[in-house]
């Protein structure tokens, strides 16, 4: 419609306007270059600005319109647009993003809706709106392939006509000869049928052959022999053409190289996303161990929260009695999660926070009742054990009564266990401990009774120091040692208690089952029979005489010299049995023939034997899985319950010592100052050290995220796992 | 450094409808393996902007756009290649945008200066379009309020 109007009347106006603006356009182009920053305003856009000043008028909403769909915005809309809803803009900068209304736009129009108006589609609108964020994105300097080989130079080398040169060459040598039936032959080879209409390039005069004998036409062609000539001479190519050739065959050359180059760059591309891919693999398949570790600790807390459903039910109906001294249920088998102060949340990981120091010799045994509970500790040539306030850090007082270095204990609540060096296992009663007074006993002293009545306090322990089974019964009300277990002829180096039953190995080479409500040994298991029982009694075991050097002598007196600690370190070894623990009537050893057996102590027979060790055991534990064993022959091993297999081996670089597990993670003294932790769902190994011991770790326990050390430099340490 | 760049009137010359589907076939095969190189997906791009129809040239404008997002390195050329396609489509802003990034990193690039130059000549020509339109409309809104005033002074 407004096509028309301007026609002759507007012609000379723009002749006019074109002479005037030709200096321009050579004026724009150094005017590029300061493009955004200047506001350059040609005699074209002031005639616009001029004449459309009305129309200037906009706001936000229309100018985006107009500037993404200008054939539907014409004059009249913007005007009506911007006279409904207009607010008039601060006109700023640079004239051409502005000032959309010109006659750029307008000259748009016509060719727009003339030219089979064409719908604004939404990827039209996509590319425009994008423009502005891509020109915003970093423009480096190419490198690599793209300097190398500009996009346009791959562009000619890969699209299809780049092959053309070479098929127009092959064509070229193409020579006309005559009709051989390739084609046919071909197919038959092929043994597909050939098509009887294939005529082409047959002459008349064969044609009688073909019909009849297809495969013969070759060789009985007439006339048409050509002799010994070869192809290559009937034709003629020409200097021209061969030089073109030589050309072709150059590019295609240098085509061939770009598109190799081409290649190896997306090669190299791919194989860092490959690598990059198999990084986000690993670390998924960490976070995959994770959370398979998460769900073990999961499992334990159900089983703790089941137990102390039970234990709830059952303490809300059973009467309590102070005065008598129950047996508790066995910590050592409790798995959930522990009660703990809710401070200790904010403890960081792995550090030792409290350091008790008391001792004045390397800790031999400890033992707690629960974090920030009640804590025994003993050490050499120390006959009391210490009795700490965890939660203080204090000591409360000192386990009076024995007569040797204690080797072992076990505390449950308030009832502790100890067996040393003179062969006796006392059973202390930990609450009557600070009731003891201040007058400070000298350690070690065997204090005659002459010197008791002295004191007169009235609260005073009384020291066994005459064994005979009769004075035990004699103590006083306020002596927390309960009883005293006496039957083993040497050291008592371990002891398990659990309920009413409790059994001690000792160096005279025998395990004894004793109950605790009695007194009295049930029971006493002979190592060294069983050893020497063994072939008869044990299937699939490994040889019985599977004896070491030091522990053949099993006459007489057992001592290994230990290999050296981290701090060269080294005594002689003469724990025979360096570990019990049992359930039910199952009894598991580790012993100091380095093999770990397992007794049925219904009947007191060693029922299995695992030989693997190749140096006595130091220490043990089991679950209803495994049995964990470590020793001085620097490994830990954890075997199958049921089979006696070995699951795994874990290597340190001194003796271990002492060791504990559950499900997730296994924790090991191994005769250096740090305490090793080794995680069974992802296989690490870490070391905790920080404000640690300052000599080789001998013994430890942990309740949750409770850990207690004691080490040879004498103190004893608290960590938060 | 300069970059090795087309003239403007290579973008006129458009290819055959075969050799345009063999690159269009090409890219597809790529995308149905999950990955495109990069020259397939330009050589797509550029046959697509060279052709005539609009469709065409905005489809070839959006996969230079994924070249150049995806594509750091590549950036530079696809400056120009987004320039040359939105002046094709009519574009002029957009082109004189991405023309004048290019200039600023190549201020003697022969290929930016010209289209440069064609972009503003074609900014001209609209303007004059635009121009005669509004003249025309004064024209003939001066008739019809002659006609009217005639008609008023007459009776």
């Amino acid at each position: 419609m407004s096509e028309d109007k301007p026609s002759s009347s507007n012609q000379d106006r723009r002749r006019n306007a074109r002479a005037n603006l030709d200096p321009l356009i050579t004026d724009t182009p150094p005017a590029t270059t300061s493009y955004r920053a200047s506001s350059s305003t040609s005699k074209l856009e002031l005639v616009q600005k001029a004449l459309l000043a009305p129309f200037h008028r906009r706001n936000g909403s229309t100018r985006i319109l107009q500037d993404l769909a200008p054939v539907i915005m014409t004059p009249k809309m913007i005007n009506s647009a911007s006279t409904v809803s207009s607010r008039p803009r601060a006109v700023a900068d640079s004239t051409i993003t502005r000032s959309k209304m010109d006659f750029a736009t307008l000259g748009r129009a016509p060719l727009r809706l003339g030219m089979g108006s064409r719908r604004i589609t939404s990827r039209d609108l996509e590319i425009v709106e994008a423009t502005e964020q891509l020109l915003q994105s970093e423009v480096p300097e190419p490198d690599g392939v793209a300097s190398n080989v500009s996009l346009l130079r791959g562009f000619n080398a890969t699209i299809p006509s780049a092959e053309q040169s070479r098929s127009r060459r092959r064509q070229m040598r193409s020579v006309e000869a005559p009709h051989i039936g390739l084609k046919k032959l071909g197919m038959n080879a092929r043994g597909l049928l050939t098509d009887e209409e294939d005529h082409e390039g047959q002459s008349v005069a064969s044609e009688d052959d073909v019909v009849l004998v297809p495969r013969l036409d070759v060789t009985t062609r007439k006339g048409k022999k050509r002799g010994r000539e070869s192809l290559s001479a009937t034709k003629l190519l020409g200097k021209d053409e061969l030089t073109r050739q030589r050309k072709e065959i150059v590019r295609d050359k240098e085509n061939l190289h770009v598109r190799r180059s081409l290649i190896n760059s997306e090669i190299t591309e791919i194989t860092h996303k490959i690598e990059a891919l198999d990084d986000i693999r690993a670390k998924l398949e960490r976070d995959l161990l994770k959370l398979q570790e998460d769900e073990l600790e999961l499992d334990d807390e159900l089983e703790g929260v089941k137990e102390r459903l039970e234990f709830e039910q059952t303490s809300s109906r059973r009467s309590s009695s102070a005065n008598a001294l129950q047996i508790p249920q066995s910590s050592r088998r409790r798995k959930g999660p522990a009660f703990l102060p809710s401070e200790h949340d904010e403890l960081p990981p792995g550090i030792a926070f409290m350091t008790l120091e008391s001792h004045s010799t390397p800790i031999t045994a400890l033992d707690f009742s629960e974090p920030y509970g009640t804590l025994v500790s003993a050490s050499q040539e120390d006959n009391q054990p210490r009795v700490w306030d965890l939660f203080s850090g204090s000591e409360i007082g000192r386990l009076r009564g024995h007569t040797g270095t204690v080797k072992c204990v076990q505390v449950e609540d308030q009832v502790c266990l100890t067996g040393s060096e003179d062969g006796t296992v006392r059973v202390w009663d930990l609450r009557k401990v600070d009731i003891e007074d201040a007058n400070g006993w000298d350690e070690g002293e065997i204090v005659s009774l002459s010197d008791v009545s002295e004191e007169g306090e009235g609260d005073e322990e009384r020291p066994n120091g005459i064994r005979s089974a009769e004075q035990n019964n004699k103590v006083n009300a306020n002596d927390p040692c309960a009883r005293v277990l006496e039957g083993h002829t040497k050291a008592v180096t371990t002891l398990f208690f659990e309920d009413e039953c409790l059994v001690t190995g000792a160096s005279d080479k025998t395990l004894r089952q004793w109950d605790l409500n009695t007194g009295q040994c049930v029971m006493t298991m002979d190592i060294l029979w069983a050893i020497s029982h063994a072939s008869t009694a044990v299937p699939g075991s490994g040889l019985p005489n599977g004896l070491f050097a030091g522990a053949a002598a099993s006459v007489g007196t057992f001592a290994v010299p230990t290999p050296p600690a981290a701090d060269g370190s080294w005594d002689m070894y003469e724990d025979y049995v360096g570990g019990v623990q049992f359930w039910g009537y199952g009894l598991v050893s580790g012993s100091g023939d380095g093999a770990v057996r397992m007794w049925d102590m219904r009947t007191g027979q060693a029922h299995r034997t695992l030989m693997g060790h190749t140096a006595p055991v130091t220490c043990l534990q089991f679950d209803e899985i495994h049995i964990a064993s470590g020793s001085l022959d620097k490994t830990i091993r954890i075997w199958d319950l049921r089979t006696g297999g070995v699951f795994e081996t874990l290597k340190y670089d001194h003796a271990v010592t002492a060791l504990q597990f559950d499900t997730r993670k296994v924790v090991a003294a191994t005769g250096e100052n740090g305490i090793k932790i080794y995680n069974r769902t992802s296989m690490q190994h870490s070391t905790l050290l920080t404000n640690g011991h300052t000599s080789p770790v001998e013994r430890l326990r942990y309740m949750d995220r409770y850990l207690v050390s004691g080490g040879r430099d004498t103190t004893v340490k608290i960590w938060s796992l | 450094m300069t970059t090795e760049l087309p003239y403007a009137a290579d973008a006129e010359v458009s290819l055959s409808y075969d050799e345009l589907e063999v690159l269009r076939l090409q890219y597809e095969k790529e995308l149905s393996l999950a990955h495109v190189t990069v020259q397939t997906k330009f050589n797509y791009a550029w046959g697509l902007v060279k052709s005539p129809l609009r469709d065409h040239q905005v489809e070839g404008v959006k996969l230079l756009q994924d070249l150049y997002r995806s594509e750091p390195s590549r950036r530079r050329e696809c400056l120009y290649y987004l320039a040359l396609g939105h002046y094709k489509m009519g574009n002029f802003d957009e082109a004189k945008k991405f023309n004048a990034l290019l200039l600023d990193k190549e201020p003697t690039n022969m290929q930016a200066i010209s289209l440069a130059q064609l972009i503003d000549k074609g900014v001209a020509k609209e303007g004059y379009i635009g121009m005669a339109l509004v003249g025309g409309a004064a024209a003939v809104g001066t008739i019809v309020l002659a006609s009217l005033i005639r008609r008023a002074t007459r009776k």
